[in-house]
C-alpha cells in the first residue's frame, strides 16, 4: 500500500508539520516517489545584498553558512575583482587558499563526525570533532575566530602568516594527516559501518553526471568535477591540486573521497606554507566597480559553488546569485532514492554532505489512516537497528 | 573568574541540577549551531558535568536558541517554547538570536528571539566561543540554583 | 569541451552571441529554441546545467531575463532569454534536465516568472503564508 513519508528540515515537532522537508512516497520499506520544500533557513540574502554596498556585502555573504564561510566570502571578491579589473596580489591569493583548504579540513571533520552519529557510531563521531579542534585553533590564531574567518576583503586578505602561525599549522597538518590515516582504515575496515555504506546509494558515473551532483558525492563516482582542478582560481594556479576520485560510487566511496582529499589539502598547505610569495595582503579598490557581469566558481567542501555578479557601475550590486552545492545536490537525491529503501534514507542524505542545519530533522510518515509522525531521531534508529538485524 | 573556576562552580552545581536543554534552530547559518554541539564534544564536555541534550520539549529545562527567526520557524519555536513545563528558561546565543545579527532587515526574517518568546540569557557573538556558551550557561544556572534557594 | 563547439552546436538558434569574458560564451535564444538548444547541448554532452538566473534589469524595462549557465570545466555557456514583464514565462527543461526542477522553481517564486511544464510548481523557499502577489527579487517587489 503506497504511504506518504514526510521529513522535515528544521527542528522537529510532533505535531508541527514544517513548511522545510523532503516527502517520500513509500510502497513497504521501498521509495517509489520524492519532493523536497526547503525555505527554513531563507533569509532573503540575495535580494539583501542588492541594498547593501561591495563591502558590506562581504559580511552578509559570509554567513551564508557557518561551515564554508570562507568560500562565499572567496567566491563573492574574486567576482567583484574580476569586473573590476583587479587582481589581488600573489601573497593574498595564497593566504586565501591557505584558509580555503583549512576549511575544508574542518568541514570534512565535521561531517565525518556527523556522518558516523547517523550510523549509530558515537564514538567516532566524538574522536572526530575532538581532532577537529586541531584545525579550529590553527584558524583561530590565523584569522582570530574558529567560525566566520572574515580574512577577506575585495582586493587580498586581512590576516598574514608569521613564524608562529606557521609553525602551528605545521603542527596541526602532521597530527590530522595522522588522524586521517587512522580513520581512513576504521572507515574501510570495520564491519557495521561497511555494511551501512558499501554497495549502498550506488551512483553510476552516468547518473552522476545526468543528475548533476557536484563535489566529493560527484568525485566518489568517478566524475571529476573539482573547480580547483578544472578551473582553478586565486592561487591554485600556482599550486595545483590533484585530483581524487573513487569509481564504486558508494555510499563508502563518498566517505573514502572525503578523507582521501584531506591528503592533498595537508601537501598543498605545506607547499604554501614553504613557498609563501613575499609582498602585499591587499591592493586598491575601487569603491564603485565597473558595470558588467561575472561568473565565479570556487570549490567549496562540499563541491561547486556558483556566484553570479552583476554590477550596474554604482557602490552596490545590481545582483547577486548565489547557487550552493548543497541544492544541487539535494535535487539529486530526489531522484536517487527512487526504488531504495527508507533505512537508508539517512546515510544516502548524510552522504552528500547536507547543510548542517538539516540535523535538526524530524520525519512523518502520513498513510492512509492518517498522521503518524516519526523523530528523525527515530529514523536514524530504524536505520541502526535495520541493519543490526542482518547480523 | 577564570576557566578553571568556572568549571569548578558548574561541577559543583551540576551535582545538584541536572538540567536538560533542548536545542533550536530559527534559521541560522549553523555557526552557532555547531559550536554549541562543539561543547558537548570531548574537548568542553558539558555532557560530564550534567548538562544533557534532549529531544523533546516536554522534558527540558533550558531551550537553547540560535537564529533570526526566520517566518517559517516563528511559529514552531513559540510552540516549542509553550510545550516545555515550567519552570523553563531560555538562551538566546549569537548576533542573530540577539538582534538579527547581519540579517536585519532582511525579508523573512523577524529579528530576534525575545520578539517571539522570552529570553533569559543573551550571548552575543558571531559566533560566540563555545566557552562563552559555557559561560552563558553557568550565568544562567546561577540564576537556577538562586530560585531554587528562594523557594 | 570548447567554447567554439559549444558555438558550433547552437548557431541554428543563436540571435546574438558575445564573449563578456575571455572564458565565457552568452547566447540569446528565444523561448520557444530553448527546448532545443538545451537538447543540443545536452546531446552533446557538452558540460552540466550549473545553475539558473532570473534577472530584473529595472521596471523601465519591458522584460526580464533568464540565464541557463552550463559549465564544461573552465568554459561557461550561458543561454539567455527574454520574457515579458506582463505575463512572464520560459518552457520547462526538466525533461531534460531533472534536477532543473529546483533552480526553477527558485526561479517562479522570487520572479514570478511561469515555468510552463515544471514538474513540480509548488514554492521551494518562501514560506506558505507568503503573499503570491509579491516576488521578491523583482526590483519593484513591496517587502516590509
Amino acid at each position: 500500500m503506497a504511504e506518504k513519508f514526510t521529513i522535515p528540515i528544521g527542528p522537529q515537532h510532533p505535531a508541527l508539520k514544517e513548511p522545510g522537508h523532503f516527502e517520500f512516497m513509500v510502497d513497504g520499506e521501498i521509495i517509489t516517489g520524492a519532493s523536497v520544500r526547503l525555505g527554513y533557513v531563507h533569509r532573503g540574502i540575495e535580494k539583501a545584498a542588492e541594498g547593501r554596498n561591495w563591502t558590506q556585502d562581504i559580511y552578509l555573504l559570509e554567513r551564508i553558512c557557518g561551515i564554508c564561510s570562507h568560500v562565499h566570502a572567496l567566491a563573492f571578491c574574486l567576482g567583484v575583482e574580476q569586473l573590476a579589473g583587479v587582481s589581488a596580489p600573489p601573497r593574498a591569493q595564497a593566504i586565501r587558499v591557505l584558509i580555503a583548504e583549512l576549511e575544508r579540513i574542518h568541514s570534512h571533520f565535521l561531517w565525518l563526525g556527523v556522518a558516523a552519529h547517523e550510523a549509530g557510531f558515537d564514538t567516532l563521531f566524538m574522536y572526530a570533532w575532538r581532532d577537529r579542534e586541531t584545525v579550529m585553533d590553527a584558524l583561530e590564531t590565523f584569522t582570530g575566530n574558529r567560525v566566520n574567518y572574515s580574512a577577506n576583503l575585495l582586493g587580498g586578505v586581512k590576516c598574514d602568516v608569521t613564524p608562529g602561525i606557521a609553525s602551528q599549522i605545521y603542527r596541526a597538518v602532521d597530527n590530522l594527516e595522522e588522524r586521517t590515516r587512522h580513520y581512513l582504515n576504521v572507515i574501510t575496515s570495520d564491519d557495521s559501518l561497511a555494511e551501512r555504506t558499501r554497495g549502498v546509494g550506488v551512483m553510476t558515473p552516468e547518473q552522476a553526471d545526468q543528475l548533476g551532483v557536484m563535489g566529493p558525492t560527484a568525485r566518489a563516482s568517478g566524475v571529476m568535477r573539482d573547480i580547483r582542478v578544472v578551473a582553478p582560481y586565486a592561487a591554485y594556479t600556482d599550486f595545483p591540486i590533484q585530483p581524487v576520485t573513487e569509481t564504486a560510487g558508494d555510499l563508502q566511496a563518498r566517505f573514502i573521497v572525503r578523507l582521501s582529499e584531506l591528503f592533498e589539502s595537508y601537501r598543498l598547505i605545506r607547499s604554501i606554507l614553504d613557498h609563501l610569495p613575499a609582498g602585499d595582503l591587499k591592493t586598491r579598490m575601487p569603491r564603485r566597480v565597473k558595470a558588467g557581469e561575472t561568473i565565479s566558481r570556487v570549490e567549496a567542501p562540499r563541491g561547486e559553488l556558483f556566484y553570479f555578479i552583476r554590477s550596474n557601475g554604482t557602490d552596490m550590486p545590481d545582483r547577486v546569485k548565489v547557487r550552493t552545492p548543497t541544492l544541487c545536490n539535494l535535487a539529486s537525491v530526489l531522484t536517487l532514492v527512487i526504488g531504495r529503501q527508507i533505512a537508508d534514507i539517512p546515510m544516502i542524505l548524510v552522504g552528500i554532505d547536507p547543510c548542517f542545519s538539516c540535523n535538526d530533522r524530524a520525519v512523518s510518515l502520513v498513510d492512509n489512516k492518517g498522521e503518524r509522525r516519526w523523530t528523525w531521531e527515530a529514523l536514524r534508529q530504524y536505520g541502526i537497528d535495520y541493519y543490526r538485524r542482518w547480523r | 573568574m577564570n576557566w578553571a573556576s568556572i568549571l569548578k562552580e558548574i561541577t559543583v552545581w551540576a551535582r545538584t541540577n541536572s538540567p536538560w536543554v533542548i536545542h533550536f534552530n530559527s534559521g541560522s547559518c549553523n555557526g552557532c549551531d555547531i559550536e554549541i554541539l562543539a561543547t558537548l564534544t570531548p574537548r568542553f564536555d558539558l555532557e560530564r558535568l550534567g548538562v544533557r541534550l534532549e529531544g523533546s520539549p516536554r522534558h527540558a529545562d533550558i531551550l537553547i536558541c540560535t537564529g533570526a527567526v526566520t517566518r517559517q520557524a516563528r511559529d514552531s519555536l513559540r510552540l516549542i517554547y509553550e510545550q516545555m513545563p515550567e519552570p523553563k528558561f531560555v538562551i538566546a546565543v549569537g548576533s542573530c538570536a540577539l538582534s538579527g545579527g547581519v540579517f536585519q532587515g532582511c525579508y523573512n526574517v523577524i529579528g530576534s528571539i525575545d520578539r517571539v518568546i522570552p529570553v533569559d540569557v543573551y550571548i552575543p557573538g558571531c559566533p560566540p566561543r563555545p566557552q562563552a556558551i559555557v559561560n552563558g550557561i553557568l550565568t544562567l544556572l546561577e540564576r537556577l540554583q538562586e530560585r531554587e534557594r528562594i523557594s | 569541451m570548447t567554447l567554439e563547439a559549444a558555438r558550433d552546436l547552437l548557431r541554428a538558434w543563436t540571435q546574438t552571441a558575445q564573449t563578456p569574458e575571455a572564458n565565457r560564451l552568452d547566447i540569446v535564444v528565444t523561448a520557444g529554441d530553448l527546448l532545443a538548444a538545451v537538447d543540443a547541448l545536452k546531446t552533446s554532452r557538452w558540460g552540466y546545467l550549473s545553475a539558473i538566473t532570473g534577472l530584473d534589469h529595472g521596471r523601465e524595462m519591458p522584460s526580464l531575463e533568464v540565464l541557463y549557465h552550463f559549465c564544461s570545466d573552465a568554459a561557461i555557456v550561458t543561454l539567455r532569454v527574454s520574457a515579458p514583464r506582463e505575463n512572464p514565462s520560459v518552457p520547462s527543461i526538466c525533461h531534460l534536465i531533472p534536477c532543473a526542477v529546483v533552480f526553477e522553481r527558485e526561479l517562479a517564486e522570487m520572479f514570478g516568472i511561469t515555468v510552463v511544464g515544471i514538474p513540480d510548481a509548488d514554492r521551494l523557499f518562501l514560506p506558505d503564508d507568503w503573499d503570491e502577489t509579491v516576488y521578491p527579487l523583482r526590483k519593484d517587489a513591496k517587502l516590509e
